[in-house]
């Protein structure tokens, strides 16, 4: 029915992309509108792009991937550190009220974990955001999924500086989540992911960690990392989070 | 001297605003005496994480280790970080219940 579709300017604003990236998706098949009018003009139905949005893994790997950099969608944009902290404090209030997490403070770990992942794209691209500034943080309680996202420098470039020995994107994730170093030294920073990794070999998440074409995977009560190369490789960093 | 970090807010975790507390903080650390201990209470803390923590409590780590007291620090997230600073700084904190 008519009134259920919308036109492509509509879609890209919801989805928080660029019309020539609603364009792209469609010659790629990646996402597709549902009619193109006799004057070429696309359409999306809708319930399509309500599906998607729900994806939010899929509507932050869309966004961090994307050729040329828009805003997210307002929901989920952070585009300062402050912004960040207080959505972080609307997550925890969230979360500490999920009864497995409430006991023995355990949502204290999830929200540490989110702060940290959250907080590292300002510290280590201030100043230096190639497109667009700040991250896409999303949150669904019922999945019980955290998404954070940005279109910073990515961990290889961040790294290298410091340690210009780094061969590609998963030796420089190896060396985040393991060494004591950072992109800033001789300041102590960038410890954050080795507290990242701990936490979640002694609790019950789980993360999906990509930067560039490298894929880490830590799973609950586990330091053991997992990496498979991305077939789509993009610049700053994605991370899901299961709790 | 006692410092009851909740003032500083219930969840500490950027390093940003770790660095701020602890330029707000330094003129009254600058009246302790030189016998007194300095205890910090976490009881309120909701969330801890090394970035705030490393440019507080690691910082109060290097320079007052024999004197610094910590206390309250049974909220999961504040034990980790805890351990963390500890290790990056190969210093022990001590902690009592």
């Amino acid at each position: 029915m008519i009134h259920d579709v919308i036109p492509i300017s509509e879609a890209a604003r919801i989805l928080g992309v660029s019309v020539q990236t609603l364009r792209r998706w469609d010659k790629s098949g990646k996402f597709q509108p549902s009619f193109i009018s006799p004057g070429k003009h696309r359409f999306y139905a809708r319930a399509d792009i309500e599906k998607f949005s729900k994806n939010l893994f899929s509507v932050a790997r869309a966004w961090v991937s994307a050729t040329v950099g828009e805003p997210p969608a307002l929901g989920f944009y952070c585009p300062t550190s402050a912004e960040f902290q207080g959505r972080l404090s609307r997550f925890e209030l969230m979360i500490s009220r999920i009864p497995d997490l409430k006991e023995g403070e355990k949502f204290s770990l999830v929200s540490s974990v989110v702060a940290e992942i959250g907080d590292n794209p300002f510290v280590h691209n201030l100043g230096k955001w190639p497109d667009i500034p700040g991250t896409f943080f999303g949150y669904d309680e019922h999945k019980r999924q955290v998404v954070i996202a940005d279109r910073g420098l990515g961990v290889y470039t961040t790294l290298k500086t410091a340690k210009p020995g780094l061969r590609d994107d998963k030796d420089a994730l190896k060396v985040a989540f393991t060494e004591f170093i950072s992109g800033r030294t001789p300041e102590k920073r960038g410890n954050g992911l080795k507290h990242v990794r701990t936490v979640i070999s002694k609790s019950n998440l789980d993360l999906v960690f990509q930067s560039g074409d490298a894929i880490l995977t830590l799973h609950r009560h586990s330091d053991v990392m997992h990496f498979k190369n991305s077939a789509e490789p993009f610049r700053g960093t994605l991370a899901l989070i299961d709790f | 001297m006692v410092i009851t970090l909740n003032k500083f807010g219930r969840i500490l975790t950027s390093r940003e605003i770790g660095r701020e507390a602890f330029a707000a903080f330094k003129s009254t650390l600058a009246t302790l005496n030189d016998s007194e201990t300095l205890e910090v209470d976490f009881s309120g803390v909701t969330t801890l994480s090394p970035s705030w923590a490393d440019e507080f409590v690691g910082v109060l780590l290097v320079s007052y280790s024999d004197r610094l007291i910590l206390k309250n620090t049974s909220n999961p997230s504040v034990k980790i970080t805890l351990e963390l600073i500890e290790k990056i700084h190969q210093l022990k904190f001590n902690i009592t219940s």
